[in-house]
């Protein structure tokens, strides 16, 4: 078959990196064609040499058979190549005709106006054509994320490109949203369009791809046919060694009840009420998991949960003891840890060192300050255990937070937050953009807490890692807990469908108390 | 350099790295941002070159320009009337009293006045630094040691009437640090409770209350508290043994080793607070990564207020030495010892250690300035000039250095990959 694009030998260098060592890229015509890898791995990179935004240090670029040398993506885009990045690049209140030809609008009388008319007929007949369901003259702002992903990839289309690449195209979706895409990503290869993806999800690229390719530390490990790999053999290309996927647990023993949530209200800065009436608890020796697209109320929850933020409405109990309006640092002392979900902003002060940041959290604790004293020895003791247990490389306690890698700063958070020997962990996407090999030690000990008869609050919008840790799942949308079910029983589209909104038949519920399952 | 920038397209985004120029300037940025305690001293002192050498050229370029009777070098009809290498030489071996003359001694009066500037410097290159590692801007130290230096005078003058002999001895110069730290931390207490529950900008509130304290203390000198035998607005002089008491030096000089050393042992307890206590650890999160302190259990309204009062009483203090060893009585018209307490921060990088060498250099220029207008025929405008020239030079590559330091905190990898990506793998 034909080769759409055949990158040869391409090498990246930025001042003191490698991003793309010697990477040879073929992809044929017509097809999906997975780039997978970590975070970090060159991804991006290689498809922004692709695209001209990046000049490769060595290698060519080859699409359709011709060398080319683009030296911006003007060039790429003359050639037939476009991307669609990760933030979308649209107008907000412009309409999607106006977005999608802006800058190539149809012109007449001399070329003084636009031709709305030609506009809008020529967008809708593309959309048509590859079976899009856009309104050409809905406003951005009007529409969901999906429809926004597809309005860019119809301005790429709009300008004649035959090769489209996608940067973490499902980052922003519900899972029903996914499907949707994958199902235009068919309907474009059948009518012989080109897509590359960028991915670090497996089951995203066994799923859409045709082939697969996986990068690792700049270098192409290999290109594999989507059918004929597993998802293990996946994963040990990806990480460069074996990885447990499942886990392998108990059933849930429940103690007592930890933490007692009753008819939370918490409103945002706009007044707008985030969290709206939600009741939920967690006993000792069970996993609680939160599944929810982002931005429906989580972020408050947590933040109500942890004393970052006092609700307006509603009683938090914990340990039997109740702590609506308890300070932050009453809360810690009372045994809560807190796993943030944005390591960089809150979990970490980049710029102190690891023993400093060992302490956060507790620099008034007994353990390591007495009359105001901070006991540096035994706080870098503390760092260096933690480095140890939860193997942060590199394992130097006076390396700074941010010459870390995202997987080891999230993994030094872990180790600090469960070094408090809580009876509350809330763990708020835990595994967020985290390699694989530290997620599977992340799952693991998250699972040993369980096992060691402490609740855990978990919260994530990847649904394999609510359902695969959590003994009940709750759903929240829009600020409300929509339902709470079972975990093993329930179906992703169900669960989709939950998260948007909907009441699928047949959920497998769970009662409140966690007793008698339907 | 091959591409000509993406940019120009108006629906992709600029990536920064694509353009390779200013990929080269960030780099050396952040490189700035990571040099170590030895490299930047070195920084300090090429800058310190860098600016002399400018500042001969100037220097030079005025005296070929002005007209004198008594020119240096006279080349046909061209006259040099300043000689730059005399400027420079009475600005720093002036202010030292001359150590490469025969017969110099450490306890010289020049060298004296040096080290008067550098005591109060000291104080307010400390109060300005503490709330700068709190996150804080302190533009009121000036207002801060004003109110603090009318508080010391006005209880030393009070205790000063109750008791006599040795016990004032050992009593009014305590009580005068003290009444000096009350109200400086008063003083600065007000701005600090306006920002952490009123959420009002410390910066203008610091500002506006300068203004303030500059008045109110006027009024009350003018009204309340005049020496009646004086045409200046100025209290009467404290007791002699609330004075500072001169030890080695000459008494003239109006300068106390006392103070020096009561500065540094100040110096010695916020480097300790700042880095050996819970309180100043949580002040250093709060100044560094707000939204992290927070999440630490920092109660981050407390911990402004407690900064601020503290950079306040710092800056009272600074005042009641003022008034206690170089007055010896309150007087309206306080020099701007506040203001230059910014830069002395700013040139010692926050740092309480630095604050002293910091303070030094300020000091020297100070009384080095003195110098040179007695010894040549410059104007001061142009000693103005070139004192500005050198803080310019020292403080610029550690004003760089905190860009740098931005920089590198917001994009841990120098590499522009996806971090930003959404969930984790599956």
């Amino acid at each position: 078959m034909e080769q759409a694009v055949h990158l040869d030998g391409i090498t990246k260098r930025f001042p003191g990196v490698v991003a793309n060592d010697d990477v040879d890229l073929a992809v044929e015509k017509g097809t999906v064609h997975a780039l997978l890898g970590e975070n970090g791995a060159g991804k991006t990179t290689l498809m922004n040499v692709l695209y001209g935004l990046y000049q490769p240090t060595e290698g060519t670029v080859n699409v359709h058979g011709e060398t080319q040398q683009f030296d911006s993506p003007r060039d790429a885009i003359d050639e037939g190549v476009g991307m669609i990045h990760q933030h979308f690049m649209l107008v907000d209140p412009m309409t999607v005709t106006e977005n999608i030809t802006l800058g190539n609008e149809p012109r007449k009388w001399l070329g003084l106006t636009v031709d709305r008319e030609q506009s809008r007929q020529e967008v809708s007949e593309l959309s048509e054509r590859y079976g899009f369901d856009v309104d050409p003259d809905a406003r951005i702002e009007d529409v969901g994320v999906g429809v926004q992903q597809r309005v860019e990839i119809l301005k790429a289309l709009y300008r004649g490109a035959d090769v489209l690449i996608l940067d973490e195209p499902t980052a922003v979706l519900t899972p029903q949203e996914v499907e949707d895409l994958f199902r235009v990503l068919e309907e474009l290869t059948d009518q012989g369009k080109t897509i590359i993806f960028i991915t670090h999800k497996l089951g995203e690229a066994m799923e859409a791809a045709d082939e697969i390719t996986v990068l690792r530390e700049g270098k192409n490990v290999g290109t594999v046919p989507a059918d004929d790999i597993t998802r293990e053999e996946l994963a040990e290309m990806m990480v460069g060694r074996e990885v447990l996927l499942d886990l392998d647990r108990d059933p849930a023993t429940p103690g007592q009840s930890i933490l007692d949530v009753e008819d939370l209200v918490v409103e945002d800065d706009r007044g707008v009420r985030a969290v709206d009436g939600i009741s939920l608890n967690v006993r000792a020796g069970e996993v609680l998991g939160i599944a929810g697209v982002d931005g429906n109320g989580q972020s408050e929850l947590v933040e109500a949960i942890t004393g970052l933020q006092l609700p307006d409405e509603g009683t938090i109990t914990y340990d039997g003891v109740d702590r609506t309006t308890d300070s932050r640092r009453e809360r810690i002392e009372a045994g809560m840890a807190y796993i943030p979900e944005d390591r960089q902003e809150r979990g970490l002060v980049m710029d102190f060192d690891l023993v400093e940041n060992g302490l956060l959290g507790s620099q008034h604790a007994a353990d390591y300050t007495s009359n105001g004293r901070i006991n540096w020895d035994h706080t870098r003791d503390h760092a260096e255990d933690i480095i140890e247990e939860y193997d942060v490389r590199p394992p130097d306690a006076d390396a700074h937070a941010k010459s870390l890698s995202g997987g080891n700063q999230q993994k030094f958070v872990v180790g600090r937050e469960f070094a408090r020997d809580p009876r509350l962990v809330v763990a708020s996407h835990p595994t967020r953009g985290v390699d694989v090999g530290s997620m599977e030690f992340i799952h693991d000990r998250l699972n040993a807490l369980r096992e060691a008869g402490r609740a855990v609050l978990l919260i994530s919008s990847n649904l394999d890692e609510v359902q695969s840790l959590s003994d009940r799942l709750a759903v929240i949308y829009e600020g409300e807990i929509i339902d709470i079910v079972d975990p093993e029983r329930v179906t992703e589209e169900q669960l989709g469908l939950l998260m948007a909104g909907q009441q699928p038949d047949a959920v497998p519920t769970i009662a409140a108390d966690g007793e008698g399952r339907q | 350099m091959s591409d000509d920038g993406p940019s120009q397209n108006g629906d992709d985004p600029p990536t920064p790295d694509s353009d390779d120029r200013w990929s080269q300037y960030r780099q050396r940025l952040i490189r700035l941002g990571q040099t170590s305690v030895g490299e930047r001293v070195l920084i300090a002192l090429s800058a310190l070159v860098l600016s002399i050498v400018v500042g001969t050229v100037i220097v030079t370029v005025a005296g070929l320009m002005a007209t004198c009777r008594s020119p240096v070098l006279t080349f046909g009809s061209t006259t040099l009337c300043y000689d730059p290498f005399y400027v420079f030489n009475r600005l720093f071996l002036g202010a030292l009293g001359d150590p490469f003359v025969g017969g110099w001694s450490p306890l010289n009066a020049q060298f004296a006045a040096t080290l008067r500037e550098t005591t109060i410097l000291v104080f307010t290159g400390l109060s300005v630094a503490l709330a700068f590692r709190a996150g804080i801007f302190n533009i009121g130290t000036q207002g801060q040691l004003i109110v603090g230096a009318l508080a010391a005078a006005l209880t030393v003058l009070w205790a000063g009437s109750l008791v006599s002999g040795a016990l004032a001895l050992v009593l009014l110069i305590p009580l005068g640090l003290l009444a000096g730290a009350v109200g400086g931390g008063f003083y600065g207490a007000i701005p600090g409770a306006l920002k952490a529950y009123a959420d009002a900008n410390e910066v203008i509130t610091t500002i506006m209350l300068n203004f303030v304290a500059v008045r109110v203390t006027l009024y009350l000198v003018r009204n309340h508290f005049a020496d009646p035998t004086s045409q200046a607005t100025q209290t009467r002089t404290l007791p002699v043994e609330g004075q500072f008491p001169s030890i080695l030096f000459d008494p003239r000089t109006d300068f106390s080793l006392l103070a020096l050393l009561i500065a540094l042992v100040f110096v010695g307890g916020v480097y300790y607070l700042l880095e050996h206590t819970a309180f100043g650890y949580d002040l250093r999160t709060a100044g560094i990564q707000p939204a992290a302190a927070e999440y630490g259990g920092v109660d981050s309204a407390r911990t402004i207020l407690t900064s601020l009062t503290l950079s306040g009483a710092l800056g009272g203090i600074g005042g009641a030495v003022f008034v206690m060893m170089t007055l010896g009585k309150f007087q309206t018209g306080i020099p701007s010892y506040g203001f230059d307490g910014i830069t002395v921060s700013i040139l010692a990088g926050n740092n309480p250690i630095g604050a002293v060498f910091a303070a030094l250099l300020f000091g020297v220029l100070k009384s080095g300035s003195n110098v040179v207008a007695f010894a040549t025929n410059v104007p001061p405008q142009l000693v103005g000039v070139l004192r500005g020239l050198i803080i310019l030079f020292v403080a610029m590559p550690e004003f760089f250095r905190i860009i740098g330091r931005r920089l590198s905190t917001r994009e841990p990898d120098s590499q522009a990959t996806a971090t930003a990506g959404g969930g984790a793998d599956d």
